[in-house]
């Protein structure tokens, strides 16, 4: 691969967001950065599967949300655990594998839900459909609270995932003082990052990956050379929702519990900043773009207390999300094909 | 379910004040504006600054103290404010974007950007609480078949005859005519001697006044949160697209049939014990009209596949 300027970037700016947390933290680095890290892999994941949406498909999806909601529900509710204000115990439930496969295929088929109607609108419509649909999910999942558990959420069911935290996995972790249960998590969901990177970079390549590029460049040439464009559309809208879904779950391991107030839509908006920064179309661009929106997050409470002084946490939040709106806005205006993604790839126009 | 009308009516009028806004500029612009909701918010939040006893600390740092005015000449400032508000971000922003041919999606997303941001502006520095206005507290009088407060009900006829101004104003003055123009064909207004700069910038001071104008009803009728635009933001959305979209009239309509048909469906058999979710009733609504009839109730068919 030739390493262009692009990519000396891209490395240097992650490399010097991670100093930043050196720098600005005395003490308490590693844990942190194992935080951060933790963070930055779930939503890379996620960042991916809108990639796949936006990036691949040109698909304009603001309901991200709502897959990763779909598919961390279904699959916390078939494993063992505790739901709603009484916090009814369900010890039964599926091992935490077979609950995630059907969580998965409960995301895409929640996309595939989605899609149908929606792939008849134009981009702008498609947004505000997807956004309007993902607070449908939320107010449904937060009024059946016999099921979800509502506004209690879901609790006690990280066992099933941490049971199978190897020993000396444990014993090197806390050699670190770290939490071994977070990096547990945080370790699974690279893991999955870099699998799921690997089998698109297949995909993409793929005759099936260039048809749906063909898609996102002229819908009608695609029609014309006798490929049905619709499916087509669908298959990338089940692809994103599906890796969304994985990143749901992992989301709600590294809280530990679910509430209908994880899935809202700064969530999507959250995944839009780090796909926009990372580079839209790129591959690899999400892993970047996540570890360096994370590691700007993390800091922010930081930079805020130089500008207030006794800042409350309602005031570091609303510096967060600012700086979050901000970066969308910037990056949007001045550079929309971010750290890594390609110009002429980018599809910003209502077709 | 009739008790339900009067506040359907009042949630009616504010979405519907809002949508004529958003249709207004999304028919001239072509600009999908999720920062509408802030405006909105914005209207609020002056007034409340404005209007506030100066010795209330209702503003979020103590740096600032409020004026103390009074009560209408506080919103009727604000609302001008809005305006000038609106039109800044036309003229910073949404111009030189259209000027660098930035493609409608680029600038969507923008939008979203700039929401976030000025609601967490809004967090920071003026309501991290819900407050509300100083106004008397008054008891609920039948009015007809419905009941609500004399002031509630003066909101009602304010919006109704805001609704038939604008009505007057697009359909018999001259900017109005070239502001229909505009949305018919930008290029073919240009022709014709209309300067479409100036009716873009137009058309943002006065879809932002009328935004604003919709987040003081709101802010009288419920109260003032940062977040008090967004909150209805989807509603606007739905009150646009069921009147169609782009069209002044549909909008109106459309937002007072989704004010009614949140708060009415609260009454509901099947809705029992289930009113945290009356919104999603309406945002189905939505998505079912932009699948059969994506041109709304009153919209002409356009091509949005």
């Amino acid at each position: 691969m030739k390493i262009s300027s692009k990519w000396i970037t891209t490395i240097l700016l992650t490399f010097l967001s991670i100093a930043l947390v050196f720098v600005l933290n005395p003490d308490g680095q590693l844990r942190i950065l194992a935080n951060l890290l933790t963070f930055a892999g779930i939503y890379a994941l996620a960042a991916i599967g809108l990639n796949v949406h936006f990036g691949l498909t040109g698909l304009l999806n603001f309901g991200h949300a709502s897959f990763m909601g779909v598919g961390a529900y279904v699959t916390l509710l078939l494993i063992p655990h505790a739901a709603g204000r009484e916090g009814e115990i369900n010890e039964n439930g599926l091992p935490f594998l077979a609950a995630l496969a059907i969580g998965i295929v409960a995301a895409a088929l929640f996309g595939l839900l989605l899609g149908l109607p929606a792939m008849r609108l134009r981009g702008d419509y498609l947004a505000i459909v997807t956004i309007a649909a993902a607070e449908i999910f939320r107010l449904l999942i937060r009024d059946l609270e016999s099921i979800t558990g509502g506004v209690y959420g879901i609790i006690n069911f990280s066992d099933a995932l941490q049971k199978y935290r190897p020993v000396f996995f444990d014993e090197a972790v806390a050699r670190l003082d770290l939490a071994p249960a977070q990096i547990w998590v945080g370790l699974l969901s690279w893991l999955t990052v870099f699998i799921v990177l690997l089998l698109l970079k297949r995909l993409s390549a793929s005759p099936w990956g260039r048809a749906l590029r063909a898609v996102r460049e002229d819908e009608d040439a695609v029609r014309a050379l006798g490929k049905n464009a619709v499916w087509l559309k669908l298959q990338s809208f089940m692809l994103g929702a599906g890796i969304a879904g994985i990143a749901g779950v992992f989301l709600a391991f590294n809280y530990g519990s679910v509430q209908t107030t994880i899935f809202v839509p700064l969530l999507t908006f959250y995944v839009w900043a780090i796909m926009i920064l990372g580079g839209v179309g790129s591959l690899t661009g999400p892993i970047f773009g996540s570890i360096i929106f994370w590691a700007i997050i993390s800091e922010t409470d930081k930079i805020a207390s130089l500008i207030f002084e006794n800042a409350d946490g309602q005031q570091l939040a609303g510096v967060r999300f600012m700086l979050v709106g901000l970066l969308i806005m910037m990056l949007m205006i001045f550079r929309p094909s971010g750290l890594l993604g390609k110009k002429e790839e980018l599809l910003l126009n209502v077709k | 379910m009739i008790d339900q009308l009067g506040n359907g009516l009042l949630l009616g009028i504010i979405i519907s004040v809002a949508s004529v806004a958003l249709s207004l500029l999304y028919s001239v612009t072509r600009i999908v504006n999720f920062a509408h909701g802030e405006i909105i918010a914005l209207g609020a939040i002056l007034t409340l600054f404005f209007s506030n006893p100066v010795d209330s600390r209702v503003i979020y740092l103590d740096r600032f103290s409020p004026l103390g005015m009074d009560f209408f000449i506080s919103a009727a400032l604000a609302v001008i404010l809005c305006g000038v508000f609106g039109g800044l971000l036309e003229l910073c922003l949404f111009r030189p974007l259209r000027k660098a041919e930035v493609g409608n999606i680029a600038i969507l997303v923008v939008t979203i950007g700039l929401s976030i941001f000025i609601r967490h502006l809004y967090l920071i520095f003026a309501t991290g609480r819900v407050q509300n206005f100083p106004l008397e507290l008054e008891r609920r009088v039948t009015y007809l078949f419905f009941d609500m407060t004399p002031r509630n009900f003066r909101v009602l006829i304010a919006g109704l005859v805001v609704m038939v101004l604008i009505g007057l104003f697009l359909t018999f003055t001259r900017i109005g005519k070239a502001m229909r123009a505009v949305r018919d064909s930008g290029e073919l207004a240009s022709i014709s001697g209309i300067n479409s700069d100036n009716i873009i910038l137009f058309t943002w001071i006065s879809s932002s006044m009328l935004a604003g104008l919709a987040g003081i009803f709101q802010a009288i009728i419920n109260d003032v949160r940062y977040n008090m635009g967004f909150l209805i933001l989807l509603l606007i959305f739905a009150g646009t697209v069921l009147g169609g979209i782009g069209t002044s009239f549909g909008a109106m309509v459309g937002g007072l049939l989704i004010g009614i048909f949140v708060q009415v469906s609260v009454a509901f058999p099947f809705m029992e014990g289930h009113t945290e979710a009356k919104n999603a009733v309406a945002l189905a609504i939505m998505i079912v009209i932009l699948l059969f009839r994506p041109q709304g109730i009153f919209g002409q068919k356009e091509r949005i596949s």
